[in-house]
C-alpha cells in the first residue's frame, strides 16, 4: 500500500543483530543475566520478531532499547503476553509466529525486552 | 519533504482552514480491531490471524523441523489438519480445532542451481527472509508483492500476486516443489513429474497436502526505482493502457471521496537515481481523520473532504524509492485493516474500478481506506485468478475495528457483475457452486487430484469445506 510505505533496510538490519544477537546470546548463557533463548526459539525470534523489533521504520520498540522497554516491563509479564498473543497497536497477534508456544512467548519477551531469565517459566 | 510531514501538516491547515480552528490532539485514531477471542495468561493458546479476523483453538500445534517431522505430522493428525506460515490470510484458510501444522521452522535455502537461475527454498521461509537469501546467490524473483509478511508456501497455495502486465503471480514463477501428503508420501512435481498434481498443487488453498520445498524460476539480481505520485484518477483511468505499457510496473490506489488517486510506476533502476523522501505506515489513519472531521457537514461535508485532500496532495513531490529489487517492492504495513479482492478479466479493469468507486460515493459507503488497482498476466495454474486470462485485482480495504460486511456486501455484486474471481487468502462470500462457474476449464481435474490425495477430507476445514463443497 502506498500510505503505508516507507523504505526497508531491514534485512540488512536483521543480518547484522541477529550476529549481535548470537553474541549477545552466548555472552547471557555464561552470565545468567538475561533470559536464555535457544537455537529453535532463535529461528522463532529472527523469522518473526526481528522483522519489526529491529526495524525502525515499523514503530515498534526496538530490541535493547532500554528506556522504551522499562515503561512495557512495567507491565508485567503475563499483560506482555497476552497483549502478544491477542496483537497490541500496528502488531499482529502472536508477532506473526505461529509455531511459538506460551514458554517460547516468555522467553522471547524476556529476550527482546533485556530481562533476566525466571525460574518456573 | 516528507510524505509523512507533509500529509499530516496539510491536512492539519486544510481542517484548521474550513472550521476556522486548530485540531489540537486530533491524532490518527486507533484502528486496531478487537481481538476475535479472549485468552488470558496460562489458558490455551489461540491462533489469530493478522487481520483479527480469523481465529481457532487447536488440540493439538506442530512445528516441524524437518520433512520426516511434517510427513509425520500430517500422517497422525486425527481429525482436520491444516498448515499456517504467517497467518497473513483474511478468509478461513487456517482455522482449525484439531491439529495446527506450523511451518515457520521449515527456512532457508536448500539448493540453487546458477545456470538455471533456479533456487529451492523450504515452504516455510518468509518473504522478507527469500530476498536477502536469493540475492546472496545473484538472484531474484521476477516479481514480489508489495508486502514481503507471508510465508512463500501461503503465497503459493494461495496465488499471491504483485503487479506487471507482463508478469505473472507468484505461482508462475514455481518451476518445482515437494508434496508432503496424507498417506505419508513425499511427492516431487514439476511439469514432467506427477504433472497433475504440479498444476493443481500450485494454487491449492492447501486442499492437497503440505508443501516442504518450492523451486522458483529466477532471474539474476536486479535494481528497481519506484515513483509515487498523487494524480487525477480520471487522468489515470483513460490513459491506464499506456502507462501499464510504459513501465515494468504499474498500479494505483483510488482514495474514496477524492478524484485523486497515488499512482505508483516501477522501472529497471538507472544510474544515478536516488531515493526522495519517503512513506508513512501509518498515512492512512489521517485520511480517515480528515474525513470523520468533515464528512458530517450537511450537503458539503464529501465535497469539502475532496477539496482539502486535493489542497494537501496538489503541491506533494514524487516520492522516489530505490535499490534493490527485494527491498524496492515490499513495504511496511502496521495499520492492520481487512480486505476483499476480486479479479476480473483485464479489459473489465476500468469499468469494474468506476462502478465501485461511485457506489461507494452514492450508497455513502463508510469506507475511507484507498482501494488498490493492479494488472497480472495469465497463467495455466488450474485454480490461479489468471488461468486462462490477463487480470485487473482490484482491492477493497477497511480499517480493522470498523465493520467490514457490510460495506463489503455493498460492493462484491459488482465484481461478480464482471466476471470476477475472488483472491483464495481474501474476504468473499462464495460457495463450491458460484465457484465451480468461475473456473470451467479445471474446476473437476483439481477435485479429481484433490480426491486422490484426501480421500477422507482431512485437509477440509469449514471454509474449505464451503468453497471446494464437503
Amino acid at each position: 500500500m502506498l500510505l503505508i510505505r516507507k523504505m526497508s533496510r531491514r534485512s540488512k538490519a536483521n543480518s547484522y543483530l541477529l550476529y549481535v544477537l548470537m553474541l549477545v546470546g552466548c555472552l547471557s548463557f555464561s552470565s545468567g543475566l538475561l533470559a536464555q533463548i535457544d537455537e529453535r526459539q532463535m529461528m522463532l525470534l529472527a523469522n518473526n520478531c526481528l522483522q519489526c523489533h529491529a526495524s525502525a521504520e515499523t514503530g515498534a520498540p526496538l530490541i535493547g532499547n532500554a528506556e522504551k522497554w522499562r515503561s512495557i516491563s512495567a507491565k508485567g509479564e503475563d499483560k506482555i503476553l497476552e497483549n502478544v498473543v491477542h496483537g497490541i497497536g500496528g502488531m499482529p497477534p502472536l508477532g506473526y509466529c505461529s509455531a511459538c508456544s506460551e514458554d517460547d512467548f516468555r522467553v522471547l519477551i524476556r529476550f527482546i525486552a533485556g530481562l533476566p531469565d525466571q525460574k518456573g517459566h | 519533504m516528507q510524505r509523512r510531514k507533509f500529509l499530516r501538516n496539510s491536512l492539519a491547515v486544510g481542517i484548521s482552514a474550513a472550521f476556522g480552528t486548530t485540531l489540537s490532539g486530533c491524532g490518527p485514531p486507533s484502528t486496531e480491531p478487537q481481538s476475535p477471542v479472549s485468552y488470558r495468561a496460562g489458558e490455551p493458546l489461540p491462533w489469530i490471524n493478522w487481520a483479527g479476523n480469523q481465529s481457532c483453538t487447536p488440540s493439538s500445534r506442530v512445528s516441524p523441523r524437518s520433512e520426516d517431522e511434517l510427513i509425520s505430522a500430517l500422517k497422525s493428525a486425527k481429525s482436520v489438519v491444516r498448515a499456517v506460515g504467517a497467518g497473513h490470510s483474511f478468509s478461513g484458510v487456517v482455522p482449525t480445532n484439531d491439529t495446527l501444522i506450523s511451518t515457520d521452522l521449515l527456512s532457508g535455502l536448500v539448493r540453487h542451481d546458477p545456470e538455471k537461475m533456479q533456487a529451492t527454498l523450504l515452504a516455510g521461509t518468509r518473504m522478507h527472509d527469500m530476498g536477502p537469501i536469493l540475492h546472496a546467490v545473484g538472484q531474484a524473483v521476477p516479481n514480489m508483492p508489495d508486502m514481503d509478511y507471508p510465508a512463500i508456501g501461503g503465497a503459493i497455495a494461495n496465488s499471491v500476486h504483485a503487479t506487471g502486465n507482463s508478469f505473472g503471480s507468484m505461482s508462475s514463477y514455481v518451476s518445482g516443489f515437494k508434496l508432503a501428503t496424507l498417506a505419508g508420501e513425499l511427492l516431487e512435481c514439476t511439469a514432467e513429474k506427477n504433472p497433475e498434481f504440479f498444476h493443481a498443487g500450485r494454487t491449492s488453498i492447501g486442499a492437497l497436502g503440505i508443501m516442504s520445498e518450492i523451486t522458483l524460476q529466477n532471474q539474476a539480481s536486479f535494481n528497481l526505482t519506484e515513483v509515487n505520485k498523487v494524480e487525477k484518477l480520471g487522468d489515470v483511468l483513460d490513459d491506464i493502457e499506456a502507462r501499464c505499457k510504459a513501465h515494468r510496473h504499474f498500479e494505483f490506489f483510488p482514495i474514496p471521496y477524492a478524484s485523486n488517486c497515488l499512482t505508483v510506476a516501477t522501472d529497471i533502476a538507472q544510474p544515478g537515481d536516488v531515493s526522495v523522501g519517503g512513506d508513512d505506515p501509518k498515512a492512512v489513519n489521517t485520511l480517515r481523520t480528515v474525513f470523520d472531521a468533515v464528512s458530517w457537514v450537511p450537503l458539503v461535508g464529501e465535497e469539502l473532504y475532496d477539496k482539502i485532500l486535493s489542497t494537501a496532495l496538489a503541491g506533494d513531490a514524487e516520492t522516489i524509492r530505490t535499490g534493490s529489487s527485494f527491498q524496492v517492492f515490499p513495504h511496511v504495513r502496521v495499520v492492520r485493516f481487512r480486505e476483499m479482492e476480486y479479479t476480473v478479466p483485464a479489459e473489465f479493469g476500468p469499468a469494474c474500478v468506476r462502478e465501485i468507486m461511485s457506489t461507494i460515493k452514492d450508497k455513502n459507503l463508510p469506507i475511507t481506506f484507498p482501494l488498490e488497482y493492479r494488472y497480472v498476466k495469465a497463467d495455466d495454474i488450474w485454480l490461479s485468478m489468471f488461468e486462462g486470462q490477463d487480470g485487473c485485482s482490484i482491492s477493497v480495504h477497511q480499517f480493522g475495528d470498523l465493520d467490514y460486511k457490510t460495506p463489503f456486501a455493498e460492493i462484491e455484486p459488482i465484481f461478480w457483475k464482471y466476471a470476477g474471481r475472488p483472491h483464495w487468502g481474501k474476504i468473499h462470500t462464495l460457495d463450491a457452486k458460484r465457484l465451480a462457474a468461475l473456473y470451467p476449464r479445471h474446476w473437476q481435474d483439481f477435485h479429481r487430484v484433490r480426491n486422490e490425495l484426501d480421500p477422507r477430507g482431512k485437509l477440509m476445514n469449514d471454509h474449505l469445506k464451503e468453497i471446494f463443497g464437503s
